[in-house]
C-alpha cells in the first residue's frame, strides 16, 4: 500500500498542502508589514532573503509545482474518468515538478551567487 | 457542497491566480521593494484581484488543513471545535489580509 502510486501521491500532496499552509501565514506576516512603511516592510523582507530562504525557496518551489500538478491531475481523473492514466499521470507530474524546478532555481541560486 | 468540491473549485481559481501573482511578481527585475510593491497597488483593480486571491488561498488552505486533520482518527472527534477555528482563522486572516490591500495609497 505504501508503495502504491496512490500513495505517493496522498501523502505527497498533503505534505506538501502542509507546508504550504504554513509559508502563506510566513507570506501573510511579511506583506502585511506594508502597512507600517517602507522602513518596516523593506526591512522585513530583507529579513527573508538570506542565503538559507533563497534555498528555502527553492524548497517552495517544488512544492507550489507538485501541488499543483497532482492537484491537476485529480481534477482531470476526476473529470474525465480517466482513471487507467491516474499512475502515468502521476509520473508526468513528478517528471514536471522537477523539470519546472530546475527551470525556477536555477534563476534564484544564480541571484544567490551574485548576490 | 460537500467541502472536497469546494476544495476543487478554489484549486481551480488557484491555478489561474498564482500564474498571474508568479509572473506579475517574480519575473526579471527580480528584486522587489516597497515602490514596487505600491506602484501595482496603488490600482483599484489589482485590490480587487488581490483580495479575490487572498479570499481562495485561504479558502483553501482552510479546508485543506481541515480535511488532512480530521482524517486523522484521534483528532476526528473534535471535528466541530476544528471547523469553528478553521472558519474563524479563515475570517481573521481575510480580514487582515483585505486590510493590508485596502491599506496601499497611491504614492503622493
Amino acid at each position: 500500500m505504501y508503495r502504491s502510486s496512490g500513495f505517493i501521491s496522498f501523502f505527497l500532496r498533503r505534505l506538501t498542502g502542509l507546508a504550504l499552509v504554513l509559508y502563506l501565514g510566513a507570506h501573510l506576516w511579511v506583506i502585511g508589514s506594508a502597512t507600517q512603511g517602507p522602513a518596516v516592510f523593506d526591512a522585513r523582507l530583507a529579513a527573508v532573503q538570506s542565503p538559507f530562504f533563497k534555498l528555502a525557496e527553492i524548497a517552495l518551489l517544488a512544492a507550489v509545482w507538485y501541488h499543483a500538478f497532482d492537484g491537476v491531475r485529480l481534477l482531470l481523473v476526476n473529470w474525465f474518468r480517466v482513471t487507467s492514466y491516474r499512475a502515468s499521470l502521476l509520473y508526468t507530474a513528478l517528471v514536471m515538478t522537477v523539470l519546472l524546478t530546475v527551470m525556477g532555481g536555477l534563476p534564484i541560486l544564480l541571484f544567490l551567487l551574485e548576490g | 457542497m460537500r467541502w472536497f468540491q469546494l476544495q476543487r473549485l478554489s484549486a481551480v481559481a488557484l491555478v489561474i491566480f498564482l500564474t498571474v501573482h508568479m509572473v506579475v511578481l517574480h519575473y526579471p527585475p527580480f528584486h522587489i521593494d516597497f515602490s514596487r510593491v505600491i506602484e501595482r497597488m496603488a490600482q483599484p483593480l489589482w485590490k480587487a484581484i488581490d483580495i479575490a486571491f487572498l479570499f481562495f488561498v485561504l479558502l483553501h488552505a482552510v479546508t485543506g488543513t481541515y480535511a488532512v486533520l480530521t482524517d486523522w482518527q484521534g483528532v476526528a472527534r473534535y471535528r466541530r471545535i476544528l471547523a469553528g477555528s478553521a472558519i474563524g482563522l479563515g475570517v481573521a486572516g481575510f480580514i487582515y489580509g483585505a486590510a493590508t490591500i485596502l491599506a496601499f495609497q497611491p504614492p503622493m
